[in-house]
């Protein structure tokens, strides 16, 4: 800015100069407030944002960095270049692992929260709904190694497996071995996950439905809609954004099961279970090639992120908030 | 009356149906129990038998003796306590900065919040470990404490329940020439105690169960929590003695579900109030 | 503050002990001028109780000195912990490592050299004291110590007579043996049967003590000088076609991927197979069905009935380079593998075979009833081909690659090209 684009500046009167001095200190003061409001902040946001910048963020740039280099831990590190991400992307374990991360989010997801939302509405009108939550959730409160442990003497092949030798005496027939065979051992996983996160899809279902104002699904009756229709056009659609919610949850922590899995079936013995982290912790902390644990480990990062973006896209098509 | 007749027969399909799912639900911990009492010639004959025979109530003594679970539960119990008061405190100083402070970049900071929660722990897996051992904390509890203490859903929770609070009453506070801590602690807080019970148990739950973390972090057996004790008895025992492996695991499980049915309603309804965190 | 009394008082006594609990988690001892130790191993819990019984004499021995034992019960979970731990600097100051891992950690830098300590005069641990072929691994090519063998599993056949009877076996391996017959076919044919009686013939752990001492009964060769001809000496493709076709039709089943409570245990305690190859170690198992008299020992077969030179496991005590206490640590190592030592852990039905000389009397207290086998393969035995132990990482990538041959993933020509491949570019 030149001097002569400027209007000339106004000739001070004795009024002007007591309103410019008095709003400069109300602007100092405001200034001032501010810049105390912004301590405040920084003061609050402190403990979170220090602990999240050393144990988030930090971790995640060293993992970007060694993902591009040779590293067991011990000895000198060198850099790599993409090698460690071609190594994998060609990598017929890591292959393996993606189809069965995908094979297990296919699986649960749907399966689960179908279940979920049937027993969820089964149990908004019904008598006794305090007992019914309860039984249903006592699997949520169990530590994940604690129901993989119940489970494997359950579906275990052998002697020892309940499920399969009480079929096979009951109704002469025999279920694949869940745990040693490579092709089902994905379907038991998924059948436990689903069992031991049932419960809390179902309550957070159930405080869903309960918030919908009963007198919606009434007025529709009246007017002659049959429950499927009031459930299409009235439930689902007040019910969707605590789908959409679950449904997102479900899929991230299908991507990242590990301890049903270390505990379960070790994928050392049974390839079928290999999942995305269970390959990073493989690599990572039994073979200690921490660069390709770490590529591994970005490339599921990728893959949450993508999957991510594309549900909150859909969400736009599916999901119905109120305004 | 035959209206009334089809909604009998509606809510006993109703009930037939719910209870066989609850007979699923209950299931594995009723045989758990019947293992638990099996002893290992038992287990070599007849592993399936319904009932435990002869019934070894020895195998929770011998369970306890063999490795030391009380030890586990006190690091299991005292960590998730430190985690909670951690987490509650941080997380919600953290929320009432965004939910009721204007600063500049407000909304960035808290996209980046939200956008860490994306990323699975697991990437940060090998680089926590080696910044961990580098910090000295490898085989101590401060591994399983203080990275645990970073936790974005937490805050996003908890401005949720802040942002909830009318804000006409922090500022007949401010008129009194409170400031923003006295504030925080005086008005706010009390008011989101609801939340801040929820999400106690959430995060308290979490730290419980957490198990990756405790694998790789810890060695020594005196610092083991109890999913990692339980994995690593089932390891040594798990050959020929199921019996003693599930007495573990009841010994490992009861307490919770004993914890869990004495404080069910506000527990369940904790749980249900993360679900709503998306509306 | 709002929060409720109680709660706030739990808050407060969590964290202080927090705050003092893992505060002090170093291996000092603090104090009383008491030095503190630790050291690690895998093990069953019988072999745990052994162990911690050993600690308890040391202890009494030294009492300035406090030994604590970290457990971690499975072999290879035990490796990628030790592994972890001395990349954190938080390793045992004395840890076991086993001989297909021995060479990975000689080379990671971390393990102390030790001929210097065992040649100095009041040495409980001699390099003369040890059979030399039970180094392996743990020498380097110029001849500098690493690790120190514990003791030693020559890898015989355990077999369960009732289920060879039931299998309408006859003849007694055993006594075969003492009359040089006992020959690969006549072993064949003995699981042939057991497999017609619906029995598993034998169950082998993947590693090269079972699939080389297979190697050798036919007759065939594993390295000719430096080379890797496993896969091209024709008798040694026989004995891994056979191998690969058992396993196949489940005359031979791999112990490492017996399903969850249907493992070796069980399998050998009801009678479900014939064979079991293994070390002394599997006296527990043995016990453990009640019915000892049952199990006896016999070595693996040759293609003539002669005896042949078989593989031994060892494995390895080593001391931790970055020990602050090295000087007690070396104490505990060398009294731990020294004669005595070995004897007091390897007496009544111990876990392995002594591998320094002159204390066999441990191993031949009566059971099983040949236990002189035991002996007799130590002193011929091999700790691994030299060729093999000292590329760090090759025998396991070996044992991997075999293992898809044995579950059927690869077909036997293409598993026979792939392991060549492999081996030759490992091997230097």
């Amino acid at each position: 800015m030149t001097s002569s684009t400027l209007p000339a500046p106004p000739r001070e009167t004795a009024e002007s100069r007591r309103t410019r001095t008095l709003s400069n200190a109300a602007v100092r003061a405001s200034k001032a407030r501010r810049r105390r409001e912004q301590g405040w902040a920084a003061l609050f946001l402190a403990p979170q944002f220090l602990a999240l910048a050393v144990f988030m963020l930090v971790p995640f740039g060293f993992a970007v960095v060694l993902s591009f280099m040779n590293w067991d831990g011990l000895g000198d590190k060198s850099w790599a270049g993409l090698a460690n991400y071609r190594e994998q992307l060609s990598d017929p374990e890591f292959h393996d692992a993606v189809l069965n991360t995908l094979l297990l989010g296919a699986i649960t997801v749907p399966v689960g929260l179908a279940l979920a939302l049937l027993v969820a509405m089964a149990l908004n009108n019904v008598r006794g709904k305090t007992f019914y939550r309860v039984v249903y959730f006592l699997p949520v409160v169990t530590s994940s190694v604690a129901v993989s442990v119940i489970w494997q003497i359950i579906l275990a092949s052998g002697d020892l497996g309940l499920l399969n030798n009480t079929v096979h005496d009951w109704f002469g027939i025999t279920l694949p071995d869940w745990l040693d065979n490579e092709n089902w051992v994905m379907v038991a996983i998924a059948a436990v996950t689903i069992w031991s996160s049932l419960g809390l899809n179902v309550v957070i279902f159930l405080a869903g439905l309960q918030a919908i104002p009963s007198h919606l699904g009434e007025v529709a009756r009246i007017d002659g809609a049959g429950p499927v229709r009031v459930f299409r056009h009235i439930t689902l659609p007040l019910l969707s954004p605590t789908i959409f919610f679950s449904f997102v949850i479900a899929v991230i922590s299908s991507f990242q099961a590990f301890d049903q899995i270390y505990v379960l079936v070790d994928p050392k013995r049974n390839e079928g279970a290999r999942t995305i982290v269970y390959q990073v912790y493989d690599l990572g902390f039994r073979d200690f090639r921490f660069g390709a644990s770490s590529a591994a480990a970005l490339l599921l990062t990728v893959m949450t992120v993508i999957v991510t973006v594309i549900q909150f896209r859909a969400q736009k098509r599916f999901v119905h908030y109120e305004s | 009356m035959v209206a009334l007749l089809r909604r009998r027969l509606g809510a006993i399909a109703l009930h037939t149906l719910l209870i066989a799912g609850g007979v699923v639900m209950l299931f594995p911990f009723l045989w758990m129990m019947l293992t638990a009492f099996k002893g290992q010639q038992q287990m070599i004959q007849d592993p399936l038998g319904w009932l435990p025979d002869p019934w070894r109530p020895e195998n929770f003594p011998d369970a306890l003796g063999m490795m030391p679970f009380g030890r586990a539960y006190w690091n299991s119990f005292y960590i998730a306590t430190v985690v909670v008061v951690a987490t509650l405190l941080s997380a919600s100083m953290a929320a009432y900065a965004f939910a009721r402070i204007e600063f500049p970049f407000s909304k960035t900071l808290f996209m980046v919040f939200l956008l860490t929660q994306m990323v699975p722990s697991q990437v940060t897996l090998v680089p926590l470990y080696v910044m961990l051992s580098k910090f000295g904390w490898i085989d101590t509890h401060w591994a399983l404490i203080v990275p645990a203490i970073a936790n974005p859903f937490a805050v996003f929770m908890m401005r949720q329940f802040i942002r909830s609070v009318p804000v006409e009453l922090e500022e007949a506070a401010r008129l009194d020439g409170a400031n923003r801590w006295t504030i925080f602690t005086r008005i706010v807080l009390p008011n989101v105690r609801p939340g801040l019970a929820a999400l106690g148990i959430i995060v308290f739950l979490g730290s419980w169960n957490s198990f990756l973390y405790p694998l790789i972090f810890l060695n020594s057996e005196d610092n083991y929590t109890v999913p990692l004790l339980l994995s690593q008895f089932k390891g040594q025992h798990g050959g020929l003695n199921y019996g003693l492996v599930l007495a573990a695991s009841a010994v490992s499980v009861i307490p919770m579900l004993i914890a869990f049915l004495i404080g069910q309603r506000r527990i369940i309804n904790s749980m249900a109030a993360s679900g709503l965190g998306g509306r | 503050m709002f929060v409720p009394r109680t709660l706030r008082v739990a808050a407060l006594l969590a964290v202080a002990t927090a705050l003092t609990a893992t505060g002090c988690g170093s291996s000092d001892s603090g104090g009383s001028g008491k030095v503190s130790l630790t050291w690690s191993t895998w093990g069953s819990p019988e072999e745990l109780d052994r162990f911690k019984e050993f600690n308890k004499d040391f202890m009494q021995r030294h009492p300035d000195i406090k030994v604590t034992l970290q457990a971690v019960p499975s072999y290879s979970e035990y490796h990628a912990k030790l592994l972890t731990q001395l990349s954190s600097n938080t390793a045992p100051d004395v840890f076991y490592v086993g001989d297909d891992n021995i060479a990975k950690f000689v080379s990671s830098g971390r393990l102390s050299p030790l001929n210097e300590l065992m040649a100095a005069p009041d040495s409980k641990a001699k390099t003369e004291d040890f059979f030399d072929g039970l180094y392996g691994g743990a020498k380097t090519k110029d001849g500098q110590v690493y690790g120190l063998p514990n003791d030693a599993n020559p890898e015989v056949l355990w077999y369960d007579k009732q289920a060879l009877k039931e299998a309408g076996v006859t003849e007694d391996p055993a006594t075969l043996n003492e009359q040089g017959k006992w020959t690969m076919a006549t072993f064949l044919e003995m699981n042939r049967k057991l497999k017609g009686a619906g029995k598993a013939g034998s169950i082998f752990y993947n590693w090269y003590g079972s699939t080389y001492s297979m190697i050798n009964g036919f007759g065939g060769k594993v390295y000719d000088g430096t080379d890797f001809v496993a896969t091209t000496d024709l008798k040694s493709r026989e004995a891994l076609k056979t191998l690969a076709d058992g396993y196949a039709d489940k005359t031979f089943l791999v112990a490492d991927n017996l399903p969850e409570g249907d493992g070796v245990e069980p399998q050998f305690i009801k009678h479900k197979a014939g064979f079991l190859a293994g070390g002394r170690y599997i006296i527990d198992t043995a016990k453990k069905g009640g019915q000892e008299a049952n199990y006896d020992i016999v070595p693996f077969p040759s293609q003539t009935g002669a005896p042949i030179p078989a593989a031994v496991a060892a494995s390895f005590l080593s001391l931790n380079k970055d020990s602050k206490h090295a000087k007690e640590a070396w104490t505990f190592l060398s009294e731990f593998v020294s004669k005595e030592g070995q004897t007091l852990r390897l007496k009544g039905g111990g876990n392995a075979v002594p591998s320094v000389k002159g204390a066999e009397s441990v191993v031949l207290e009566g059971y099983p009833a040949h236990a002189q086998t035991f002996v007799d393969t130590r002193d011929k035995g091999y700790a691994n081909y030299a060729q093999e132990a000292g590329v760090p990482g090759l025998t396991a990538e070996i044992n991997d690659s075999l293992m898809k041959l044995w579950t059927g993933k690869v077909g036997f020509e293409q598993e026979m090209s792939d392991l060549k491949a492999l081996v030759s570019t490992k091997l230097i």
